[in-house]
């Protein structure tokens, strides 16, 4: 139900796997191949970054809290799950997502207001859109996504944690970085959104740079940060996730629990399976590095690893939303904003849609 | 709260007739089947269901600010019968247009299609088409207005204690729900409170009701205005700005009181808004509950003096002492009379007169009246739920373990066991017509022609 995620239609209704999205992806675009053909769109990581992008212009230009505009992505996320991109004007779509988002998260903005808003902000694209056109597709929206509107987000269990994993503002903002940029990947529709909290938490434990300033955080991705800090740190989260897993493992087996330690034989050979410690991305073998016990925010990351352990939480998940994590960053580095924008443009143009 | 659907309120009787003259002569089926335009362009909306084409549309129910409710019937073998609740497009007659849907509506949409329990009203499915929300709910015989309203018929008698026990037992049930997962109804009255044939209580009208899970923004600033007028609690009438579930805890001790003596236990006036918007003091209201329960206090009430309008109290009558008054008035001390007993409540003896009363309907020499196996118990209840401080009100659950359904007889899943009688069905209308011509604001029906009229309006939203 509407507080309980576990009785919530996200869960029931809006929750896939990787082969279920893939599915529903590729049947589409068997459906209408010449379309396909004729309108090449970038990946669908760029896609949504470009999305993202354009809700957070829009939402920041009426002043739309963040809550807001993160319903509005997992709308548009929703909503494209079965409806081709290429038969939507997705600025359109997008303008409706944040209207509709901003109702329910009772920060209501007057459709009038918001839809002149997004004609000045995107003229050539919208130029036939008034008022009533961000109506007509507030019902496309609603019945795509079967009136079920209310979505848990991530920030309310992060907020929750705070105390609990005594977070600092910086590990506070930073774990907050990483919710905001998961929206530019799939993990909405993959996994339950504590989850996705709890990662966040994790990242900005491990990533934390004991010199490198956090604050690229605040700019909005937390690309840099993960950069920065290296592979040495996602080692750090892929061992505390290992670390994790061999505790709730032995618990489970009724074997001494709490028993396997950092840097254990157990969680080392996870650690390996799991094809972490092979060194992601900019890995340069310092993995290890960071364990000297000195180290206080080791002693964190092993009370987060403690407290996964005895929880119930899915760490299996954890280190898939990690994995996504890792990859939508690399990905991030090409992105290309005026190739995606031009690419939309083109089938918007093509197919009279901003008519 | 209206962005974007100006509510309809304050259609006096002037406008009347021009409503008239827009659509007479539509008949219940028409209502369902005015479509305009289908699909225009390429990202034009078309339904993948018409409404009609599911279900066989029997008559009309009810209208209010929202639109109008229909009862239906599925075409397909659906079972069981149906309540369509169609909002209205915003300029009804002229060409509709899209024009947003309104907040309220998102709200019960998001919401119905997210609660899930035996006493809070079946959402069956929402279809929208050509510009109207048609939401489709289990249909319910009863409501506890119409029942209220039955036992105020000839001769006045009242509803048989267990009846209210499990009526009271069940609404409660469905607030506790509600409450854990975060929704505040904000708009229980007798009128909103479903009743199966089979005695299920339902909680309906989810218009107003929305989350309260660490909100945005204060709850005030959405809405100025919650709860209609005789059900509203005294925080949200001495301004509150951030309240609780205990302002449906309030209604509920409300709707318990009526249920007991058939009349609204407050029945006060409401102060219309004036052109600024500014919301006013509700002082006939807020009297006709310290008539009753006494001044408040911050004895008993710590965070009274910090309420908006605090500072309205002492402009309030002290309720008339009518046990104590005399020497009150005539002793050669100078007390001002406001200080005794001015916070003293009189809800014991208005509970006690109230369920001691010689019905009509009972005769002479019949003996006790119906009412007092309910006793002290009953007094209690009602006295935790109509609590002045919102903090020490009795909650949902906490009710829910109160000693008054645990003594005498265990209290029925369906309010209507051992009942020799029936109570009249709801009534349908065949036509729409004469709903049209009486588009007074609130909630209007057929079936219950005087009492409804006196009713406070549905409430006034922003």
């Amino acid at each position: 139900m509407a507080a309980n995620y576990w009785e919530s239609t996200q869960r029931k209704h809006w929750q896939f796997t990787k082969d279920d999205l893939a599915g529903m992806r590729q049947r589409l675009d068997e459906e209408d191949p010449a379309l396909v053909q004729m309108f090449p769109l970038p990946q669908l990581r760029h896609l949504n970054i470009y999305f993202n992008q354009q809700i957070n212009r829009l939402g920041k230009r009426l002043g739309v809290r963040q809550q807001a505009m993160a319903t509005a992505q997992v709308y548009l996320k929703r909503f494209y799950t079965p409806p081709p991109i290429r038969q939507t004007n997705p600025y359109l779509v997008i303008t409706t997502a944040l209207y509709l988002a901003c109702k329910m998260e009772e920060c209501p903005q007057h459709i009038r207001m918001l839809s002149q808003e997004a004609r000045s902000l995107w003229p050539s694209d919208l130029h036939g859109h008034d008022a009533p056109r961000v109506g007509e597709c507030e019902f496309s929206l609603i019945s795509e996504m079967h009136s079920q509107l209310i979505v848990h987000q991530p920030y309310r269990t992060l907020l929750a944690l705070q105390d609990e994993f005594a977070l600092t503002q910086d590990e506070m903002s930073l774990a907050w970085t990483v919710i905001n940029d998961h929206y530019m990947t799939d993990l909405p529709l993959l996994h339950p959104p504590h989850v996705v909290a709890l990662t966040a938490v994790l990242w900005a434990l491990v990533l934390r740079p004991s010199g490198n300033a956090p604050g690229t955080a605040g700019g909005g991705n937390a690309g840099a940060a993960a950069a920065a800090a290296g592979a040495g740190g996602v080692a750090m989260a892929a061992t505390a996730l290992a670390q994790a897993q061999a505790r709730a493992a032995a618990i489970a087996a009724g074997g001494g629990a709490g028993t396997p330690g950092f840097g254990s034989q157990g969680s080392q050979q996870q650690q390996q399976q799991m094809g972490f410690s092979q060194g992601n991305s900019q890995g340069d073998g310092q993995a290890a590095e960071p364990k000297k016990a000195t180290d206080p925010r080791l002693a964190k990351v092993q009370r987060f690893a403690a407290w996964l352990a005895d929880s119930n939480i899915d760490v299996e998940a954890m280190v898939d939303c990690t994995q996504e994590l890792i990859s939508f960053y690399e990905c991030h580095e090409q992105y290309n904003d005026k190739h995606t924008r031009e690419q939309i443009t083109r089938f918007i143009k093509a197919r009279s849609l901003d008519k | 709260m209206s962005l974007t659907n100006p509510p309809s309120t304050a259609a006096g009787p002037g406008s009347v007739s021009a409503v008239r003259n827009q659509a007479l002569k539509r008949s219940v089926q028409a209502a369902f089947e005015d479509s305009a335009d289908r699909g225009t362009g390429s990202m034009g909306y078309q339904s993948k269901v018409r409404v009609t084409d599911k279900y066989k549309v029997v008559g009309f129910i009810s209208s209010g600010t929202y639109g109008r409710v229909y009862k239906a019937l599925g075409r397909h073998g659906q079972t069981g019968e149906f309540a369509i609740k169609k909002f209205k497009p915003d300029k009804e007659g002229e060409q509709a247009s899209y024009t947003g849907i309104s907040q309220s509506a998102v709200r019960e949409m998001a919401l119905c299609s997210e609660l899930s329990h035996g006493n809070v009203i079946r959402l069956v499915e929402i279809i929208l088409e050509d510009k109207c929300i048609f939401m489709v709910f289990e249909y319910a015989e009863h409501d506890l207005l119409q029942i209220i309203h039955h036992h105020t018929q000839n001769p006045r008698h009242p509803i048989p204690p267990a009846t209210i026990k499990s009526i009271m037992f069940q609404l409660l049930n469905g607030c506790q729900y509600l409450h854990t997962n975060w929704v505040l109804h904000r708009d229980l009255k007798p009128a909103n409170i479903m009743v199966t044939s089979g005695g299920e209580v339902k909680i309906g009208d989810l218009g107003l009701a929305r989350l309260s899970y660490k909100p945005l923004h204060s709850l005030y600033s959405g809405d100025k205005v919650v709860v209609t007028i005789w059900y509203r609690a005294p925080e949200l009438l001495l301004g509150s700005r951030h309240y609780t579930p205990a302002i449906d805890m309030w209604a509920v001790g409300c709707i318990f009181a009526e249920l007991l003596s058939l009349r609204p236990i407050f029945k006060g006036e409401e102060a219309k808004m004036d052109s600024k918007k500014t919301v006013p003091f509700q002082r006939n209201q807020m009297q006709k509950i310290v008539d009753i329960m006494g001044l408040p206090t911050k004895e008993r009430w710590p965070l009274l003096t910090s309420m908006t309008e605090y500072n309205q109290l002492p402009t309030l009558q002290p309720p008339i002492n009518h046990s104590g008054g005399h020497h009150g008035h005539h002793g050669h001390h100078y007390q001002a009379p406001r200080q005794t007993g001015a916070g003293v409540s009189h809800l014991e003896k208005w509970y006690y007169n109230t369920i001691n009363q010689q019905t009509s309907g009972s005769g002479p020499g019949s003996g006790t009246s119906p009412l007092s196996i309910l006793g002290a118990e009953g007094y209690k209840l009602l006295a935790g739920l109509l609590e002045y401080d919102p903090e020490k009100r009795l909650t949902a659950a906490e009710a829910l373990q109160h000693p008054f359904f645990s003594t005498g007889d265990p209290v029925s899943a369906n309010c209507f066991e051992g009942l020799k009688t029936e109570y009249p069905h709801r009534r349908v209308s065949q036509d729409d017509n004469d709903i049209r011509t009486s588009s007074l604001p609130g909630t209007k029906r057929s079936g219950l022609p005087d009492d409804t009229l006196a009713r406070p309006v549905k409430r006034a939203k922003e």
